[in-house]
């Protein structure tokens, strides 16, 4: 059940292009729905995924990083920008933030979600079987024998059983429940697996299974993640690239190891510089780099910089003006109006 | 350890539901010492929390105390036996909040909606310190301002839910410390909270430690907090404590196959992709525990032994215990006669 590249597509050719990438929340009041202004829970989003590479989209909670994954599967129809995707088995470059949801019933057997809570995505209703081949039966006219085939498939390709179809949710373990929920995924033979905190809710050691599970179906299936996470040990041990967001504005997106060697904006180096470090040798609690204050209301952000009353290099210019994003080097975007001056410290190397 | 705050001393705390008894607590030996942080460690189920809700006597039916001690060094040297009070009386009721507090993951389910913040921790420090409504205010706020949240004259009249997550468990704090606790029992204070937020609060409760110089008995599933913030470490795993050392050894020099696997499967943010090595299985059904060491389907180092005896805890070096058959040829750390009866057999 791998995926073929669809016409002439190989490991680097870019599978899906976000570009200026809106999604505005209105905010009524009062009994005629009167719109008092809006929540931007994503706000001028671009990156790239490449086919074959896991991109992370990492920010702290409310930032919008949930929004731009549920945006590309279509759960929401973006307020503006575009999402060009080149995976099409008609060769044919689609944007899929303008289809109607009859025209991008197509593509969700493509692009597949997987969730953060396998206690509330699955059905307890319905056996593994009905919860897993409900994308089949929904998006495929495949039924009967072959159905089951494809999701006793699915369900081996896990690691878990084919017997177990029959069993309901509630027989598995969270570990369990969280690799039917990659099945119901892989059903469809996806390109693209929007991955929406994975492995958060998984305890530690079941946590590593699902991460090595997910790694090895990626390169087993040619698959293509957009990881969602707020964990950035998970990140940096998954992720190809990463794009950092800041309440609905992207910050900064660099390869993995320059972003954790070298961040260019002081939000991402206060982030990596307050997750704690496994080794108390090197608590040197001193050096790292705590915010103050909390993050900025999206339906209210204040002028300029979003950052800027946070951040300990914010100039008079940042409080008025807004800086956009910008190519710094390969591959490197950043929205920091000095992100050439400063010198920012990375992740502590061991 | 003489500079022992709370002891606990074979303590089990089973559930006893329709289906059958969970052995949630089995067996727990630790010692929390004064004015230093002890980090209890484990998985989900492992009783970390039932351990810390046994010392403050709210175990919800169907779990009691089935035995063991819990052995509360007080003010002047008094020792009391937590375990034997009424969990509804007046001795245990000094002791709740007043000289041992408690905070919870979730503060919005701590907090009550319907109340100001000033009237909860007004009401704690009224209950505990006998004064009168203006002077417990005039303390609240004092409190307030020491957790640092932004002008406490004004918060202090606020609900809960007018609070960011952050700032509400600044205000749990603020409200545990209100008496002057000398154990502070933390329950996965800052799991429900960013990461930034998190480096904040985890800074707040070590600088409030260094004024206030209590105890802290620190409840967590990530390993990274502990390293940050432990003095000492209890690593959990199915009712009972398999190793206990201080942090630097625990990380550097860990002994029992449990908690190295666990170090071993955590992606670390300072380390270049090397592939994680998961723990084989999973956490088993608490209703069925595996014969002998509990730890032994999972474990990679299992001998046959292993499903047979179950490991005492043996003395790796001092303040250094590991519950594990490996180590059978050092001293038990308890030194009971009927153990070492056990050691023969192997």
């Amino acid at each position: 059940m791998s995926t073929q590249p669809a016409s002439g597509q190989q490991q680097g050719d870019i599978l899906l292009q976000v570009r200026n990438l809106k999604m505005y929340f209105p905010i009524v009041k009062g009994a005629f729905g009167a719109v008092k202004g809006y929540v931007r829970a994503a706000d001028d989003i671009n990156f790239d995924i490449r086919f074959g590479e896991t991109v992370g989209l990492v920010g702290e909670s409310g930032c919008g990083k949930t929004t731009v994954g549920r945006c590309i599967v279509r759960a929401y129809k973006p307020t503006g920008g575009q999402m060009l995707y080149y995976g099409s088995n008609d060769g044919q470059v689609v944007d899929l933030a303008e289809l109607s949801e009859d025209q991008v019933r197509p593509y969700r057997r493509d692009i597949r979600m997987i969730f953060q809570d396998p206690y509330s995505s699955l059905n307890p209703r319905m056996p593994v079987f009905e919860n897993v081949g409900e994308g089949l039966l929904n998006l495929t006219d495949i039924r009967g024998k072959d159905l089951e085939e494809r999701v006793k498939d699915a369900i081996v390709r896990v690691g878990l059983r084919p017997e177990y179809i029959r069993r309901f949710p509630h027989a598995f373990s969270g570990g369990e429940r969280q690799r039917i929920v990659i099945a119901r995924a892989l059903v469809t033979n996806p390109r693209l697996v929007v991955c929406d905190e994975a492995v958060a809710a998984l305890d530690v050691s079941i946590r590593a299974q699902v991460l090595n599970l997910l790694e090895n179906l990626r390169n087993d299936l040619n698959l293509t993640y957009l990881f969602v996470s707020h964990d950035l040990s998970v990140v940096r041990y998954i992720c190809d690239r990463v794009v950092v967001m800041y309440v609905g504005k992207m910050v900064e997106s660099a390869p993995v190891n320059d972003l954790f060697a070298r961040p260019l904006h002081p939000y991402t180096e206060a982030l990596m510089s307050s997750v704690p470090i496994q080794n108390p040798r090197q608590r040197n609690r001193g050096a790292r780099i705590r915010l103050e204050g909390e993050v900025a209301d999206p339906s209210n952000p204040p002028t300029g910089c979003y950052f800027h009353p946070r951040c300990r290099y914010a100039q008079e210019r940042c409080r008025v003006e807004q800086p956009v994003l910008r190519e710094v080097a390969p591959n490197r975007m950043v929205a920091c109006h000095f992100a050439e001056e400063l010198d920012l410290q990375g992740a502590i190397q061991a | 350890m003489n500079d022992s705050l709370l002891e606990f001393k074979d303590l089990r705390v089973h559930f006893f539901t329709d289906e059958g008894v969970v052995k949630a607590v089995d067996g727990v030996d630790l010692s929390v010492p004064r004015g230093k942080t002890t980090c209890i460690v484990g998985e989900s189920g492992c009783g970390k929390s039932v351990m810390s809700l046994a010392a403050m006597r709210i175990v919800q039916k169907p779990g009691r105390i089935v035995s063991g001690q819990i052995l509360w060094h007080g003010k002047n040297g008094k020792v009391t036996d937590l375990s034997e009070l009424s969990p509804s009386g007046p001795d245990i009721r000094k002791v709740r909040g007043g000289e041992i507090a408690m905070i919870f993951q979730e503060p919005m389910t701590s907090l009550s909606m319907l109340y100001t913040i000033g009237n909860q921790i007004g009401e704690v420090i009224r209950l505990h310190q006998g004064v009168s409504k203006q002077e417990a205010r005039n303390r609240t706020i004092e409190m307030l301002r020491k957790v640092r949240i932004p002008r406490p004259e004004r918060l202090v009249d606020e609900y809960p839910f007018r609070l960011s997550g952050g700032m509400r468990q600044r205000a749990m704090i603020a409200m545990a410390l209100s008496c002057n606790p000398a154990l502070l029992i933390a329950d996965e204070p800052t799991t429900a909270l960013d990461v930034t937020t998190q480096a904040q609060i985890l800074d707040l409760m070590l600088d409030l430690q260094r004024e206030y110089g209590m105890g802290i008995m620190f409840i967590t599933h990530d390993l990274g907090v502990v390293a940050e913030i432990a003095d000492y470490v209890a690593v959990m795993y199915l009712g009972r404590v398999v190793e206990s050392a201080d942090a630097d050894t625990l990380f550097n020099n860990p002994k029992h196959p449990y908690t190295q696997a666990l170090l071993g499967s955590i992606p670390k943010i300072t380390a270049t992709r090397q592939p994680l090595e998961p723990i084989q299985g999973m956490v088993p059904n608490p209703f069925r525990r595996p014969a002998g060491c509990s730890f032994h389907p999972r474990c990679a180092q299992a001998m046959a032994a292993c499903s047979e005896i179950v490991p005492e805890a043996y003395r790796i070096a001092d303040g250094h215990i590991a519950r594990c058959l490996l180590y059978a040829d050092n001293q038990p750390a308890g030194g009971e006669p009927a153990q070492s009866m056990m050691r023969s057999m192997r």
